[in-house]
């Protein structure tokens, strides 16, 4: 299976998306660090020393808003458009015959390439996150607690293996370019549903109308849950669920970048549930194949 | 009693479309060399996929060395060379057979220890280094046939091995088929080059619309019978009925075409009463008894000689008359 992962890792080092995904990190970066700069210059409005502490606070909260939604762009672009075609792909070009004949199970080489793929993903995932915070601590404050920071990256990556999952699961049954429309609509779903939760949640909306809304967006988070774990992630590095109702950022300039509803531990045990149960149904999907 | 190499009982794959192939039953021992033709759409390279593993049979068993298709055990035996195929364009040729390597589980190093060689035998040599992206179609064939013998397996299954080369290329590839099967390896060729098959192969089959119609040895095949040819001088046509009763051999005016053409001999400056006579015969004594019976009528006998039946000629005779789908359905 070694072999399988180095393949991916080389693979994924030579390919353009790489190179395209480190240009864009670096380009965001480099405007993310502006931004930063910025609000972290920007005057304090209120004078006493308490309310400034909050008003840091929530600079820092809003720069963290703003690194992680494109952050977790970024990491979606480079998972999807790395794997979308691993399976599908491979076989409409000829690679997957002459490998799938050498004595491997078919378990093995699909696994191989799911962590291929979802290790070289987490990396990347820590590179950014590491970034971010870095960048918004040097210009705002933000949490320093250290496992309150592994907790959230955990949460971050975790996005990785969800995506690298239902990625590979799709290039079972479609083509390639079908994979790659399929996850970036899947994943596009996904990110309209958690924008209109957020949206919302800051709306005054008839009842009746707010529970079907939360009813549509529920089920895509159950399908495409990366939004929600991603909300989870900045809930749980923010502290938003034990300062409720201390903290309005609804002036803030991440307003619409806000977190809505926040999922519970519950949720994020279901996307690990779904993650492994889609694993093992691609492996099936990967073994009965004919090529 | 010895293992058969690869031993094929009523394999069969049914696709929706009516394509695949039927209850296909073969024996091939070890270190022969097993053609296998067949019209576009016959269904070889579905027969070659289930033996090597890449598709799941609907129906019947096939064993390689006693291991059962598909499995981990069998696909140790194997080296294959799909028809359409790329390998990674990322990577070079030495490293896409360090892949195969590795994936046969061969350590690194010897892996390492076998490329050189493996290179220069495909004909690849220094190029090893290059990025597959920037190799022809030709050199991609090469690469895959030193891929296939990555791990020196006993049992070759080779689609259409030459198909993207040059005529030297085709050259050196059969050399090399012949180098390995002097060496003892169990080749399995597809091949629409039928003078590769009849070059190197010992036994062929033929399969049309999913199922063998026709299998021997590549010698009875070709030679059982043959064609022999009289060119006679002072020839009158009422002699052939007296031939042929006398002889009880059907023997007929020869109409010179392309696939028999003696170029030379047809050239000849023909003269109203030279002709050519041919029949199939079985043995030379009724040659020399039909050479007594043209020179005692006071004919004057020119040459006699075999013809020699290709391989394209038995397949065009098999197939002909026959429904095949191909693959304009």
């Amino acid at each position: 299976m070694t072999a399988v992962i180095g393949m991916t890792w080389k693979e994924l080092l030579r390919k353009k998306v790489l190179l395209m995904t480190v240009l864009m990190t670096v380009l965001f970066l480099i405007v993310f660090w502006f931004i930063a700069r910025t609000i972290g210059a920007s005057e304090m409005m209120n004078s006493s020393p308490s309310a400034q502490l909050v008003e840091q606070f929530a600079q820092g909260a809003a720069l963290l808003t703003l690194g992680f939604f494109f952050g977790s762009f970024i990491l979606a672009f480079l998972v999807i458009f790395s794997s979308f075609s691993a399976i599908s792909g491979e076989a409409e070009t000829g690679i997957m015959q002459s490998m799938l004949t050498r004595p491997i199970p078919r378990w093995k080489w699909y696994l191989g390439r799911w962590l291929g793929y979802a290790l070289f993903g987490i990396l990347y995932a820590l590179i950014l996150y590491i970034s971010i915070v870095v960048i918004a601590d040097i210009h705002a404050n933000v949490p320093k607690d250290i496992w309150v920071h592994i907790q959230s990256y955990l949460l971050f990556a975790l996005t990785v293996p969800v995506l690298v999952t239902l990625s590979l699961l799709g290039s079972t049954s479609f083509s390639a370019i079908g994979n790659g429309v399929f996850m970036t609509m899947l994943y596009g779903a996904g990110w309209l549903g958690g924008m209109v939760e957020k949206v919302t949640s800051s709306m005054q909306m008839d009842p009746e109308v707010l529970k079907t809304l939360y009813n549509i967006t529920g089920l895509i988070s159950l399908i495409m849950p990366v939004d929600a774990i991603q909300r989870k992630m900045l809930a749980l590095l923010l502290g938003l669920q034990d300062l409720a109702g201390m903290l309005d950022m609804s002036g803030s300039i991440t307003a619409g970048f806000g977190l809505g509803q926040i999922p519970s531990a519950s949720f994020i045990v279901y996307a690990v549930i779904y993650t492994l149960i889609l694993l093992a149904w691609g492996t099936r999907r990967f073994y009965k194949k004919d090529f | 009693m010895t293992t058969a190499a690869i031993d094929i009982q009523n394999l069969t794959k049914e696709y929706s479309n009516g394509k695949g192939c039927r209850n296909v039953t073969i024996t091939i021992g070890e270190g022969e060399a097993f053609g296998f033709l067949g019209p576009n759409g016959a269904g070889k390279s579905t027969l070659v996929k289930m033996l090597v593993g890449l598709i799941m049979p609907t129906n019947g068993e096939a064993r390689l060395f006693g291991d059962p298709i598909g499995s981990v055990a069998a696909r140790k035996h194997i080296g294959y060379l799909p028809e359409l195929y790329r390998y990674q364009e990322w990577l070079t040729g030495k490293e896409v057979i360090e892949l195969h390597g590795r994936l046969c589980g061969m350590a690194k190093e010897e892996a390492h220890a076998r490329i050189p060689m493996l290179l220069d035998r495909v004909g690849l040599g220094s190029r090893g280094k290059d990025r597959v992206k920037h190799y022809s179609k030709g050199m991609q064939q090469r690469l895959g046939l030193a891929c296939a013998l990555v791990n020196d397996p006993p049992i070759l299954f080779l689609d259409e091995p030459s198909s993207a080369l040059d005529p030297v290329g085709r050259m050196d590839v059969r050399r090399l088929l012949q180098e390995l099967k002097q060496e003892g390896k169990t080749i399995f060729l597809n091949s629409h080059l039928l003078e590769e098959v009849e070059t190197i192969c010992d036994r062929i089959a033929l399969l049309n619309n999913g199922v063998i119609l026709r299998h021997g040895q590549v010698h009875e095949v070709l030679y059982a019978q043959t064609r022999w040819r009289f060119k006679i001088g002072g020839f009158t046509p009422e002699i052939l009925p007296w031939l042929v009763e006398t002889s009880g051999i059907p023997l007929q005016l020869s109409i010179p075409d392309a696939a028999h053409t003696d170029t030379e001999s047809y050239s000849a400056e023909p003269s109203l009463d030279t002709v050519w006579l041919e029949a199939i015969i079985d043995n030379e004594e009724q040659v020399g008894f039909i050479t007594t019976l043209i020179v005692n009528q006071g004919m004057t006998l020119y040459q006699v000689q075999p013809v020699r039946e290709r391989l394209e000629e038995w397949f065009m005779e098999a197939v002909s008359g026959l429904s095949h789908r191909g693959e304009h359905e």
